[in-house]
This record gives structure tokens, sequence and C-alpha cells, in this order.
């Protein structure tokens, strides 16, 4: 795992200081291109030259690539991640303040998902080639196909109290007169009234995958000698397909969660510009944009721990669930 | 008789009429409510040195305040923090501010010239990261306290800008930003050096001033810090203890809070703005000024204002290519560029064609510059002149320049994202192509665009300049020297009595004088047209109803005045009724 780690990276590291742009012109942009002809008294070219100059060295930027990326794994060994070139502070304590929010989103939406999916999958395929199995299996692909951009925008316009309906906040996370001296149970009602949508949005087009994957493991599983012994014992079908077949079929979901993992954190830039989350996605994204080095690089490495240790989990998962794997004890 | 009655009735009316603000005590200003106002993105940081951007000099404003300030009406400088306008030395490089003697920070401790020579040090000193904000201070080579309450700033040269920048300092209170007083030791001219040979104690303040100061200011102004929630939020609370408080000539606002919403899309702002989670927007976008704001329940909810801010669009020409070398291409390329009929489909005519980088609100403005109306014909004339025909009827004109056969064909770059200039470029390359010339339009990314822009890689670009309100200088983006070094001149314009006229004019005090050669300034662009402006945009800002005393100043509309009325309050504690 750890040359695996050192390569994702080493290569991280290359193609985004690499990527073109400069930050330091990005950075100067902001100030001096706003103030042009306004009067700024710029003697000669020169002094813009040393102001980037000084503040590349401010952030090490003058040292060749080698020794910038030594310092930055020296660093990472300490966990320390650096600080972000857009406001100078710690790219953890920039983590730490959006990670909260997304991976309530995401637990919420990942919770939702399976809540959905997995029954909808249990009945495709119990009701195989029903009436009901096309239309749930029809409903899930066409909510699959719809852009979440048009969704979300759709939900945003029509029922968040712009000119038609006032069901949802338009966004944010708590409203306007939000404190904490409200009582719990409305403080909970309010938070939960602006999660629900963006919730819903993010996880209505997980449904048809999982749901497909769960009615093709649970067919399998229904074919299989033991169920007909199960049926043929003369129990009911309930017990049947939920006590003896659904367990099985869960066997592969769960390895699909663990490679979920690295999902949890990464967030949605689009449900967080339309709602005005501030979430994971939008820091990745603007850090990318301004050439944050520190930001992109945390964000790419953690996403890059994370798949490592789904992996790791699932193989370990997978083996306490299916005796019949095991680790290197095959040839004994 | 009757005309006495008469007499003593109009007597009457005049008397009650000219008593109406006495009569009606509603609309007295009073204090209280709270203003939800919409900002794109949350500032970088909130430290008035280091601070780099947009949204955070608007919320920094109402925290700092200086030792002078614009008037918001006239335009004017007018002491604030300073008792009067600076003493200015015979040899206009010695600037003298004395403090006034009865302000205070928020927390109540006296601002002195010890803050503001400590200011001045922080700003220069290199270590502190405000490199692009030291450069306006560039000219700064000393600043001495006089006495507890004066200081003297000496510059290296005479500059007619000198005093409005020094005079607009944000003196931050030193006991807070350098608790232990570790620049004591040390004087401007001492920061001056290399910065690895400064004393220890000047590392370490950087180091801290750098690192733990970026998220909770502390000023001397109207309204303080309350708390910033990373992407949603900025709230900043009126001073109850402002020392201008009741003092003339000083602002008195009546908002108890300022609360910045962020919401970084305009779609979603103007829907929380219905839905009353936002009491206004400074920008609505073109469709939603002339489509989205027209319902009769809005127009009961919001006001709209319309003005100019001071900011441009142009076509840069790049001057030093062959193609655009010859001032006659550029006034052709003017010529075909339909300005009017562009403000009108792609603005929804909020805009107004523009002639010249100077603001045209400003009084140095020449108002009698050339305009150049759309005429293909003219423009084909003035190219023919140049020597441009179809000589192997290829469909595309062509000239031989420096021996060399050269078809006028180009690529106009901007950058992506941008609807508008993107649709300037695709209007006139249908309009260059009716008439033999290939344009080819190509967007690019704006960190890459930014670095092809510096460095001359382009043919044409579309892109703007922001101005302030306030008399500019225009030799950083007009002096032939900022052509080089990947200067603001990135269009490599060069002419020797622009430049003669921008150096004299960085040292010329009297006004009058400097208006004049700003007027020459402009009738040499306008006939040089190394620019093809484009338009100034109009903004469209809406703001809830119940604020009173909205008004458009020339510098956009100014939260600080507003006040809303006891029975329209809608946040806040409201003192109870009876």
């Amino acid at each position: 795992m750890i040359p695996t780690f050192i390569g994702i990276t080493l290569l991280s590291f290359i193609i985004v200081h690499n990527a073109p742009g400069d930050p330091a012109e990005l950075m100067a942009g902001g100030g001096l291109a706003a103030a042009g002809g306004a009067g700024i008294s710029l003697q000669k070219r020169g002094a813009v030259d040393q102001a980037l100059a000084e503040w590349r060295a401010l952030y090490g930027l003058d040292k060749p690539l080698h020794v910038q990326y030594l310092i930055w794994l020296k660093n990472l060994a300490r966990l320390d991640l650096g600080s972000s070139f857009k406001d100078s502070r710690s790219v953890w304590e920039k983590i730490r303040e959006r990670l909260p929010v997304t991976m309530k989103l995401e637990f919420f939406s990942l919770l939702l998902v399976y809540a959905v999916a997995l029954p909808l999958g249990v009945f495709s395929a119990t009701h195989r080639n029903s009436i009901g199995d096309h239309v749930t299996t029809l409903a899930a692909f066409v909510l699959f196909a719809v852009p979440v951009i048009w969704a979300a925008t759709m939900a945003l316009v029509f029922i968040c109290g712009g000119d038609f309906l006032y069901l949802f906040p338009p966004g944010g996370m708590t409203s306007i007169d939000y404190s904490l001296d409200w009582p719990l149970w409305e403080r909970i009602k309010d938070q939960i009234w602006h999660l629900f949508l963006p919730v819903v949005l993010l996880s209505y087009a997980g449904f048809a995958g999982l749901s497909r994957y769960m009615r093709s493991s649970m067919l399998e599983v229904l074919r299989q000698d033991y169920v007909q012994v199960a049926r043929a014992k003369g129990l009911a079908e309930r017990v049947v397909v939920f006590k003896h077949a659904v367990r099985n079929s869960l066997i592969p979901q769960v390895t699909i969660l663990a490679e979920l993992l690295p999902g949890l954190i990464g967030g949605s830039v689009i449900i967080e510009t339309v709602f005005s989350i501030p979430g994971m996605g939008q820091l990745g994204y603007e850090a990318f944009l301004a050439r944050d080095y520190p930001v992109v690089l945390a964000l790419l490495t953690i996403t890059a721990v994370l798949t490592l240790i789904g992996i790791l989990l699932s193989d370990i998962l997978l083996a306490a669930v299916d005796p019949r794997i095991a680790f290197g004890r095959r040839a004994e | 008789m009757r005309l006495s009655v008469l007499l003593a009735f109009v007597l009457f009316l005049t008397l009650t009429l000219r008593g109406d603000g006495f009569t009606q005590p509603a609309e007295q200003p009073v204090t209280g409510d709270w203003l939800l106002t919409h900002s794109l993105s949350d500032p970088e940081q909130l430290n008035p040195l280091t601070s780099n951007d947009a949204s955070a000099s608007e919320i920094l404003g109402y925290i700092f305040e200086s030792m002078l300030q614009l008037d918001p009406r006239t335009l004017r400088l007018k002491p604030l923090l300073a008792e009067a306008r600076p003493e200015i030395s015979k040899d206009k490089l010695s600037y003298t501010f004395k403090l006034r003697r009865d302000a205070h920070f928020s927390d109540g401790r006296p601002i002195t010239g010890d803050d503001l020579l400590f200011s001045i040090k922080a700003i220069k000193c290199p270590l502190v990261d405000a490199p692009f904000l030291r450069v306006y201070f560039d000219s700064v080579v000393d600043a001495q306290l006089i006495d507890p309450y004066t200081v003297r700033f000496t510059t290296k040269e005479p500059y007619f800008l000198n005093e409005e920048q020094l005079g607009g300092i944000s003196v931050m209170p030193r006991h807070v930003y350098d608790p232990q007083n570790l620049l004591k030791s040390v004087g401007v001219r001492d920061l001056l050096g290399e910065p690895a040979k400064l004393p220890e104690p000047v590392k370490r303040f950087a180091d801290n001033f750098n690192k733990n100061f970026s998220r909770s200011p502390v000023g001397s102004g109207p309204y303080s810090f309350g708390f910033w929630k990373t992407g949603q939020e900025v709230q900043l609370a009126r001073d109850p203890n402002y020392w201008g408080n009741g003092k003339p000539g000083v602002d008195q606002p009546h908002i108890d809070r300022l609360r910045f919403r962020i919401v970084n899309n305009y779609d979603a702002a103007l829907i929380q703005l219905k839905s009353g989670d936002l009491d206004m927007m400074e920008t609505l976008t073109p469709v939603q000024a002339t489509r989205g704001s027209n319902s009769d329940r809005f127009k009961r909810q919001f006001a709209r204002y319309e003005y100019y801010a001071p900011a441009y669009t142009y076509i840069g020409w790049n001057n030093a290519s062959p193609i655009f070398r010859d001032k006659r291409v550029r006034q052709a390329m003017t010529y075909f560029t339909n300005r009017e009929q562009m403000v009108k489909a792609i603005l929804f005519g909020l805009g107004t064609v523009v002639e010249s980088p100077i603001y045209f609100a400003r009084p140095e403005y020449d108002k009698n510059l050339y305009h150049y109306p759309y005429d293909p014909k003219k423009a084909l004339a003035v190219l023919a002149e140049d020597g441009w025909k179809d000589t192997d009827g290829d469909g595309i004109l062509d000239k031989v320049i420096d021996g060399k056969k050269v078809p006028l064909r180009f690529e106009i770059k901007v950058n992506s994202g941008n609807d508008v200039r993107e649709a300037v470029a695709l209007t006139l390359q249908d309009e260059l192509k009716k008439h033999g010339i290939a344009a080819s339009v190509r967007q690019v990314d704006w960190t890459i665009f930014l670095d092809d822009v510096k460095n001359h890689k382009f043919d044409a670009v579309i892109l703007g300049w922001q101005m302030s309100v306030t008399e500019g200088d225009n030799y950083q983006v007009w002096h032939s020297s900022q052509a080089a070094n990947k200067g603001s001149n990135a269009i490599s314009f060069k002419n020797a009595r622009v430049d003669k006229i921008l150096e004299d004019y960085r040292r010329e005090f009297d006004e009058k004088k400097r208006f004049e050669m700003a007027k020459e300034f402009q009738r040499i662009l306008n006939d040089e047209q190394p620019y093809t402006f484009l338009f100034s945009r109009k903004t469209v800002s809406a703001v809830a109803r119940r604020f009173h005393g909205v008004e458009v100043l020339p510098a956009g509309l100014r939260p600080l005045e507003w006040w809303v009325p006891r029975a329209q309050q809608k946040y806040g504690a409201r003192p109870t009724a009876n």
C-alpha cells in the first residue's frame, strides 16, 4: 500500500504543479487588475515582480519541484497538510470546517439510497417480470437519467419560495433567525427541513444502480437449492425471502458500501452550489480553479487514502461474510 | 377682509407644510432591524492588509477606518480619523497627519499615532503576506511619530495620489495585532532592506500576523465583527459605543446587524430574495433584471435601483502584431463593431457605449470625443486605404507586410464562462465574415487566459477594467514601459506623446491642468483605437422596500445611511408595544 500511496501522491503533485496557470499571478490579479487604471503608484513593473517573488517565497514555491515534494511529504508524515494560498489558513482547519456538513448530507443520502433501493430490488426480484417490476425499474432508470442540476434548479424555482410554492427553504443549513435559544425539537425540525431537499436530490440517481444489483443477486440466491429446500419445508414465502434469501444476497452490497467510503467526503458541487451549502465539493472545486495547490493536494491525498482503506476494508469484509474467500492460506 | 382670510389660510398651509418633519415623527430615522445582503463568495480573509478581494474590502469598510475618507456625494477627500487634511511639504514629499483625539477602537482603547505608525510598518514589512498592497506604498520611505497624535510620512517622489493613498491606510489597533509590540524596535527605513536580515522579533511578528489575524478583525468603525461561518455568512453588529456617535460629519448608521449571506449563484440568490431570506441583491444579472423581477409581487416587495459602475469592457488589439500595427485596421474594427446593437441584444439594454478609458461620469472625461458609428462601408474604405484587398480571390482580404503576404485572419480570445464576452466575440466574428475577414473565437480557462494576456499571446482579447469613481492614474495601463515584463499594457500600446502626458500627470498637483492633460490623452486614444472600447454596464440592485433612505450615490448604494421605520422592522429585539 505504501508504494501505491507514494506513487499516487507523486503523480498528483507533478500534475497539480504543472497545470497551466500561476497561483501567484492569480493572487496578484485580484488586487492589481481590479485597481488597474485606478491609480496605483506603480513606479515600474519591477515592484510587481518583486511582490510576486515575495509571495512565492512566502509559500515556498521558489524552490525546485522535487524539493517542494520532499518538504510536502515530510510535512504530511507529521500530518501537516500546509496552509491554503487563498487565506493562509491551515488546510486541516478548512477541511474540518466543511466535513461535518458534507458527511451529514452524504450519510443521510446513503441511508436513503439503501432504504429505497434494497426493498425495491427485493420487490423486483420476487415479482420478476410483473408489471410492478417493470414500472419500478422504469421509474428508477428515469430518475437515474434526470440530470441533478436540472432537478435541483426546478425544485428551487418551483417549491422554494420564489414565484410559486414555498414548501422548502431555498438554501442554507438553518433558518435566518435560527438560534441556540430555540428548544431542541425546533432546532432539529429546522435542520431536517433544510436537509430534506438536498438529501433527496443527492440520492435519487442512486436508486437505479443499487436496486439492479440487489435484484440480480437476489434472483441468483432465489435459484439456489437451499431456497428450494426452505420452500419445500413448507415455510411461508415471506420467511423464505426475508430470512433466507435477502441475507445472502446482501453480501455483494456490503462490499459496495466499503467502496463508497471516499464518496462520503467528496461532496457535490452542484447541490452545494444550488442550495448554498458550504461543503467539500465547493472547497475542492474552488481550490482547483484558484490553483490552491495545498488544498487540492490534501483532498487528492485524503481521497486516495480513503480509497485504499475502502478497498482493504471491502476485502476484509468479504472474507468475513463469505468463508470461501481466505487470504494467502489457500495453498495450505 | 376676504383677502386677509385667504392670506391667513395660505400662511397656515405653509406653516403646516414646513412643520411636516415635526408632525410626523415616524419619518425620523430610527435604529434597529437587520440587513441581509447577498454576497457571491466568502471573503478570502478579513484582514485589511492581507485581504485581496472585493468581498473582503466591502465588509472591512464597515469595521476599519482611515485618516481620510471620500465624501460619498462630492467624492472629495475629507478627514475622518484625522483632524484635517494632511499638511503637505513644499517639495510634495512629506505628508503630516494629525489624528483626532476623541476616537477610539471598538474595545474602547484610544486611537493614537502609535497605531497609525504600526499600520504602515505592518504594510511595509516584507514578511507580511501583503505584497500586492505593498506595491501601492512602494514610494513610502519613512514614517515618524512627531508627537503621540501626529505622524509624518516621507515619500520618494511627488505623486498626485499620495494623499489619497496615505489617507486611506486602515488604522489597526496595535495592541490587538501586535500585542507584544514586536515592531517597536524597527522603523519603516529598517524594513526596506533584505527580508532575511530582519531582526528575530519582526519575523515572529510577521509569522503571527499572517497566521492568526485573518478571521476576527478589530477596528474602530461603526460596525464590529460578529462571526463568520465559512460558506454561509459573515455577520457584523452595530457598535453601540462607536466613537463617532452623535459627531457631526461622521456616519450615524441605524441598522443593527449587517448579515452578508453567501450564495454563490445568482439564480439561487434571487429565489432567496423572493422568499425573504435576503433583503438585498446588489447585482441582478441582465436576465433577472429584465425578466425575473417584473411581477407585481416583486415590485411591491422590492425597489429597484439602476446605476453605472465605473468599469468598461473592451476588445484589446495586439498593437505589436503585424495586422493591428496600423491604427487604420484598428479603427476599421471599431467601425465593424455594432456596439449599440450589442448593448441592446446582449446586455438587454442595460449599458452604454463608451469611447475612453476614463469613467464617463468623471469631470476629466472628454465629452467631445469622436463617436465611431457602426459603419461597415466606412470600415472597408479605411482598410482599402491601408492597402487591404483580396488579391488572390480566396475571399479573405490580404496585404503585403514586411515583404510577406498576410491574410486578414486572427483569433479573438475570451475567458470561458463569460457569456457576455463570448456573445460579443461571436457577433463580431459574424459581421467580419461578411466582409472578407476571418476571425475565430477561442474560449480559454481564466488562469490560462491571464497567462496568455500577460505574455502577449493573443491577436485580440475581450476584457474589462474596473476603475474607481475617483480620479485615476492611467500610467499602469497605457505607458509604454508597462508593455514589458507582464505589465498591464498587455496590448503593447506605445505612443511617445501619451508617455510624456502620463509621466507629467503623476507629478502635477493642479487639478485643472491634470484634467486638460487627461483630455489630450483621451483624444490620442480616440484616434489610435488601441482598444475598441465597448460599453459600461448598468448595475441593477433590488432592496426590500422597508428600508428607507436608500439613494443612488456616485459610488453606488450605501447601507450606512439606511433605516427601517419601527413598525416595519422585521428582525431583532423590538421594544414591546406599550
